[in-house]
């Protein structure tokens, strides 16, 4: 079952009278439980890319389907609430919110929205999650006080925290020494493999893209190359 | 406690300098306009304190005559409704005291000046030698000598009389004869000059003699009393009681109208007056004794509202431009929590969520300096001057805070603050979650 879906998706930015074609017609799907890979140099529309299927911006033309649902056409509150039900987010410079704690920042999407969980469950799955992305001598630690490998982790913990269907990475590495980037994306692939998350993510790097099972290659807005692996790593 | 709220009060710690100026500012607006207004309190409680020793008491009756054929006069004779009502109200009036007063010239040899004087019952009012200073002379012989008049200091050098000489005191009766009569100095008393309102306290049935009056007649009733909270309501019930059914019910209109706290009498009807028979009585509460003095201190509170209003809308400058610049600052975190499912207006709520802590934090904060402030204030003695005793209690300021206008000036902080706030907010919530990416950190 196709949980991404985009169909002849096109993107034009326009920067005062001159346009920018950033995606020109683009058509692929991600199945569930995907550990996909957007693989491109700089510029060729990777983040316009996971930007729609985030639910954070809207297609020119085309079709973006997220888990059945076309967010054409979708108010700003449907998108909202389109994002905290199925979607998480990983950034490239980590984005935790500076005033909570690890423990917080991994909780904070569930104070956004309706939380299934009772409160034991909560912390209990918190709790999972911290340990499963190595932190739990640092839940109380602010985000100044952890290193960029440690933020991510936090990061990835907090995507997965509303036990979303899909988590987009958009150059989950770019700010990180190679090898940490590595063990981040190990991580990453464990959770996709433990939980049956979609992940998604971006790079330029092409030395990273082997562990992902399914890969886009994209080269000025266009995909010329998307590859299924036979066998499912993990599965 | 709810996510937005919980956020925005970690927030407010993040730059803790800026929180710091921005409560300070307010903090300054709330003790200035605390102080001002609690000033102004005290002094309306002390005055009306303070009201009955200056003024003899806290309700006045007059009572006028206008027989058929004659004139007005100011004159009450012993009545049973008057007797009636003291005695009814016997547990709220600690004393009364029936005067007679005249506005007079006092002469000795070529000096002259004019005081007014009271015809009192030494004997009914036993507390008011006690409360007279003496200065010269002695009241040991007022009560034997019929003709003794106490003046004031003032008075006495402008005489060049010595106590024990004789003065001319010369005065209109109530019919608006000319009259003189001799006058006893026997003792001199420091001035309770307040507002002008000096007097010389003669005998009552001497002054009325020279008046036109009965020996038990008189022209003013003063009422102290126990409770002050009771005097109005005092005031009333001899208003009512001592109504004559002829009279129309204007006084009690009179009494309690004012539009934004200037008083409007019902004055336009200019029908002359007709006579009547028996008298007619005016009741003074103290509420009307205070009303121009109400009049100056609301005048001082309006002062200090507009200082303070000017206060807030420089604050409200400072607010809007630092919530401005907060936006931008976290314009990639706003991003990222609208990333992960935040509606625009909870970002909306953070923000202004924000703007209430930070002013609720300048409120208490000059409610505190204000209460120290006060606490040492009240503790300092002002003055030992009788003439500013009126003023203070025991020599000291007194702060009366009101809770009325605690509760307007907080909300009026929160208020301005959220509107100062509003916009800013507004701008945050319309950042869009793109705002999470790219590499800036
Ligand atoms: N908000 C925008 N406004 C204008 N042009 C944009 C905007 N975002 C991206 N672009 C342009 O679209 C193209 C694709 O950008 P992007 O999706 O960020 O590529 P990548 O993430 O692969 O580097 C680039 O040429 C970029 O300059
Ligand atoms: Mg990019």
């Amino acid at each position: 079952m196709a949980i991404v879906q985009l169909e002849n998706v096109k993107k034009v930015y326009s920067l005062g009278k001159a346009e920018v074609q950033a995606v020109r017609g683009v058509s692929f799907s991600i199945e569930k439980g995907d550990f996909a890979s957007i693989v491109g140099p700089s510029g060729s529309g990777k983040s316009t890319i996971l930007n729609l299927i985030g639910c954070i911006d809207q297609p020119t033309e085309g079709t973006v389907i997220i888990n059945g649902t076309a967010t054409e056409g979708l108010k700003d509150k449907a998108l909202t609430n389109l994002r905290h039900q199925t979607l998480g987010f990983i950034f490239q410079s980590f984005n935790l919110i500076p005033v909570l704690n690890v423990y917080e920042n991994i909780e904070f999407p569930l104070l956004l929205g309706k939380n299934k969980m009772s409160k034991k469950e909560t912390r209990e799955w918190i709790e999972y999650l911290v340990e499963a992305v190595g932190l739990k001598d640092h839940i109380i630690h602010k985000s100044n006080e952890l290193s960029g490998g440690q933020r991510q982790r936090v990061a990835i913990a907090r995507a997965l925290v509303t036990k979303p269907e899909i988590v987009l990475a958009d150059e989950p590495t770019a700010n990180l020494d190679s090898k940490t980037g590595q063990s981040i994306l190990e991580l990453m692939k464990k959770m996709n493999a433990d939980l049956n998350t979609t992940f998604i993510f971006s790079t330029h790097d092409t030395s990273i893209m082997d562990i992902a099972d399914h890969v886009v290659r994209l080269l000025d807005g266009l995909v010329v190359e998307d590859t299924k692996a036979k066998v499912k790593v993990g599965s | 406690m709810s996510m937005t709220l919980k956020v925005a009060s970690r927030n407010i710690f993040r730059q803790k300098k800026r929180t710091f100026l921005l409560a300070g500012a307010i903090a300054f607006g709330m003790l200035v306009i605390t102080l001002i207004n609690a000033f102004t309190g005290g002094l309306v409680e002390n005055i009306r304190e303070n009201i009955a020793d200056i003024f003899g008491g806290h309700v006045f009756i007059t009572g006028t005559e206008y027989p058929e054929g004659g004139q007005i006069v100011r004159r009450m004779k012993p009545d049973d409704r008057l007797d009636e009502l003291l005695a009814e109200h016997a547990p709220f009036i600690s004393s009364h005291t029936k005067r007679s007063e005249a506005y007079a010239t006092f002469i000795f040899g070529s000096k002259r000046t004019v005081d007014t004087v009271y015809g009192v019952d030494f004997v009914e009012e036993n507390k008011l030698l006690e409360s007279l200073v003496v200065s010269k002379g002695s009241f040991d012989r007022v009560a034997e000598l019929n003709n003794a008049i106490i003046v004031t200091e003032t008075v006495g050098q402008r005489l060049g009389v010595e106590p024990g000489e004789t003065i001319l005191v010369k005065l209109d009766t109530i019919t608006g004869q000319q009259n003189v009569g001799e006058f006893q100095v026997e003792a001199f008393v420091k001035d309770q000059d307040m507002f002008g309102m000096s007097s010389a306290y003669a005998h009552r049935a001497y002054l009325n003699e020279l008046l036109g009056l009965d020996t038990h007649e008189f022209q003013n009733l003063y009422l102290t009393i126990h409770d002050l909270s009771q005097a109005e309501a005092v005031a009333r019930d001899f208003r009512v009681g001592l109504r004559s059914d002829d009279e129309i019910e204007e006084e009690e209109v009179e009494v309690s109208v004012s539009v934004a706290g200037m008083p409007i009498s019902p004055q336009d009807k200019k029908e002359p007056i007709q006579p009547w028979e028996g008298t007619r009585y005016r009741v003074m509460g103290i509420n009307e004794i205070m009303e121009p003095i109400e009049q100056v201190v609301g005048v001082l509170d309006k002062i200090a509202l507009v200082v303070f209003l000017i206060l807030l809308f420089v604050t409200m400058v400072g607010i809007t431009n630092t919530f401005r610049m907060i936006m931008i600052e976290r314009t990639r975190e706003i991003g990222t929590m609208r990333a992960f499912g935040m509606h625009k207006k909870q970002v909306k709520r953070i923000f202004l969520w924000e703007a209430t802590l930070v002013s609720l934090l300048g409120v208490v904060t000059g409610l505190v300096l204000s209460g120290v402030l006060v606490f040492i204030l009240s503790r300092i003695g002002i003055t030992k001057d009788p003439a500013m005793q009126m003023f203070l209690t025991e020599g000291r300021l007194s702060f009366v805070i009101s809770k009325g206008s605690l509760v307007v000036n907080t909300v009026l902080v929160v208020v301005i603050s959220l509107i100062a706030a509003y916009w800013p907010a507004k701008a945050a919530a319309k950042l869009s979650p793109m705002k999470a990416l790219g590499s800036h950190t």
